[in-house]
């Protein structure tokens, strides 16, 4: 009991160790969770104490959360938060502390893991049933032999098909399903991956979108009365109304440096995405030297550039494809909707646009995208955006006919294929895809931009 | 006869040791795992198939690379040996020699055979 307790107390002084499992609207609440002392975002649930389920999410992602649940090892709980404390009908937390404040949850998921560790409370029970897919046994009376290892479903799962590999040798394929909540992949995106050893030799996405379109649209409507950040509530609006320049200007500069953090995070330079996470909460038109530095930064770092160039390559032609953004105009194509805005005339715009297309290029245009927003900010002054029924988000263009997250999603089986994994990382996470704009089909936009 | 006493004493303080922090770990952390948390993380979803899987390891470039590095260490011993007597001379076919085998590592690596798949 007394080793029991004092290890107890040292583990109580720790930040609480939770995975983030994220639906629509909570995308821009979770990336500042990284900032907060009282906990530490994981990338996997065997190492978290906390479930952290935020925004809504819809009957497959429910399906694939409770997986993400069971993974985690006793004693565990789960902080839920959802826009306007709806949950779905499915929800399979019985015992999920609710919190109806964003701001609420970093103390919510400390008290939680104080009281999971103290006995205070029980760990949240198993939701999936314990049983294997199969039974694992072969044909021999010690459950040996058979048709493969251990009777061919060692614990439960047949192994795995063969394929010819590069030498035209026949070895193992193994089907690896991707999502919809793998860090550092964005949340909801589900794919297929074949891979053999470890490249990948096919890829296919098996729903369209994995986050109900209902629920967006329904979520979208009420995006402004949860007072979210409201990056996504500002580029909406701006598709009908004049918005401030500097506004959506600061807000671009923002989202690019919240992306940075989370890929230079991703190339395990997680101090220094700390500190851009920091910077990026504090921009400022008026004090734009540490963006200046980052730029600076990043064209002499070495390890990046070998870790970027020439992986993840959008052809011009794919670029054409795309509706527009950022991933276009690093492959050569400077369509930006900014360009038909007057008033961005005034300002002597004129779009970042890189030739390469690879993921390097990519992160350049991004980190000079956020240079250009806070300078043009400052230009700015009071003038206002010019209403011409398409913006020019941080992902792309929005008011068109699709978004380009999706256009980006659908080109992902292509793009990946003939890849290594750790190639394919890189590449998913310079492409930004935004999930929810993914998901929204143009009608659901538009009805959600006209409210 | 001191020295296997005090060797057998260590190791079993050791052993029991051991045994007591395995026994005192069901204790501390009481849990077992059920089917749905032996899988392989992957974002959520249940997997179709086990984890084991063959891949190509490519022994044979791989032996090749090894090969070239055991010979380097076993020309290092005698030239560590005369080393102080030769001087430069000796420092500079040592450079001559690791320099020819650095083409070994840039033909595996052409031959792609650092790759696993």
């Amino acid at each position: 009991m007394g080793v029991k307790a004092a290890l107890a107390r040292l583990a109580a002084g720790a930040p609480a160790r939770c995975f983030a499992v994220v639906g629509a609207e909570a995308d821009e609440i979770a990336p500042w969770l990284r900032l907060d002392p009282e906990l530490v975002i994981v990338d996997s649930p065997r190492a978290a104490d906390v479930l952290l389920v935020l925004g809504q999410l819809d009957d497959e992602m429910v399906r694939a959360a409770a997986g993400v649940h069971d993974a985690l090892p006793p004693p565990r709980g789960v902080v839920s938060w959802s826009p306007g404390g709806e949950r779905p009908v499915s929800w399979p937390f019985t015992d999920d502390v609710r919190v109806d404040d964003p701001a609420q949850i970093p103390a919510a998921c400390r008290r939680l893991r104080d009281e999971l560790l103290s006995g205070r409370r029980a760990s949240s029970p198993d939701i999936l049933p314990d049983i294997d897919p199969a039974p694992w046994r072969g044909v021999g009376p010690f459950g040996q032999g058979g048709a493969g290892m251990t009777g061919g479903v060692p614990y439960g799962r047949p192994l795995a098909a063969r394929a010819d590999d590069r030498d035209g040798l026949k070895l193992d394929q193994i089907l690896v399903r991707v999502g919809p909540y793998l860090p550092p992949f964005p949340s909801g995106l589900v794919l297929d991956v074949k891979i053999q050893g470890d490249v990948i030799q096919e890829v296919s996405i098996p729903t369209p979108a994995a986050v109900a379109p209902d629920l967006i649209s329904a979520g979208a409507h009420s995006a402004g009365a949860h007072s979210l950040t409201g990056e996504r509530a500002l580029f909406n609006a701006a598709v009908t109304q004049p918005v401030p320049v500097a506004d959506i200007e600061v807000a671009r500069a923002r989202h690019h440096l919240v992306w940075l953090a989370e890929a230079l995070r991703v190339s395990g330079l997680e101090a220094y995405g700390r500190r851009v996470l920091k910077l990026a909460r504090t921009v400022r038109p008026e004090a734009a030297e540490p963006v200046d530095d980052l730029s600076r930064w990043l064209r002499r770092n070495v390890s990046l550039r070998w870790g970027t160039s020439g992986v993840g390559m959008v052809s011009a032609s794919r670029a054409a494809a795309l509706p527009g953004g950022p991933v276009a105009r690093a492959a050569g194509d400077g369509r930006d909707a900014r360009s038909l805005d007057p008033a961005y005339e005034r300002l002597g715009f004129t779009p970042v646009v890189l030739e390469d297309g690879d993921a390097l290029a990519r992160w350049r245009v991004r980190v000079d995208e956020a240079q250009q927003a806070l300078a043009l900010a400052q230009r700015a002054g009071e003038s206002l955006t010019t209403p011409i029924g398409l913006v020019e988000g941080p992902c792309g263009p929005i008011g068109g006919e699709r978004s380009t997250s999706a256009a980006l999603v659908t080109m992902l089986p292509e793009l990946l294929v003939g890849m290594e994994w750790g190639d394919a990382v890189t590449t998913v996470v310079s492409l930004d895809i935004d999930m929810a704009e993914a998901a929204l089909p143009h009608d659901a936009a538009v009805a959600s931009r006209a409210s | 006869m001191h020295g296997i006493a005090a060797a057998l004493a260590i190791f079993f303080v050791t052993l029991v040791g051991f045994l007591i922090l395995r026994a005192s770990e069901r204790h501390i952390a009481p849990s077992k795992s059920t089917a749905p948390a032996r899988v392989p993380f992957t974002g959520g979803r249940a997997p179709d198939t086990h984890a084991w899987n063959r891949y190509h390891v490519r022994y044979y470039p791989m032996t090749l690379l090894f090969l070239a590095f055991d010979m380097e260490m076993v020309f290092m011993y005698p030239w560590a040996v005369v080393f102080v007597d030769e001087g430069l001379i000796a420092l500079i076919e040592m450079f001559m020699f690791i320099v020819i085998l650095l083409f070994g590592i840039l033909y595996t690596w052409r031959e792609r055979a650092l790759e696993w798949a």
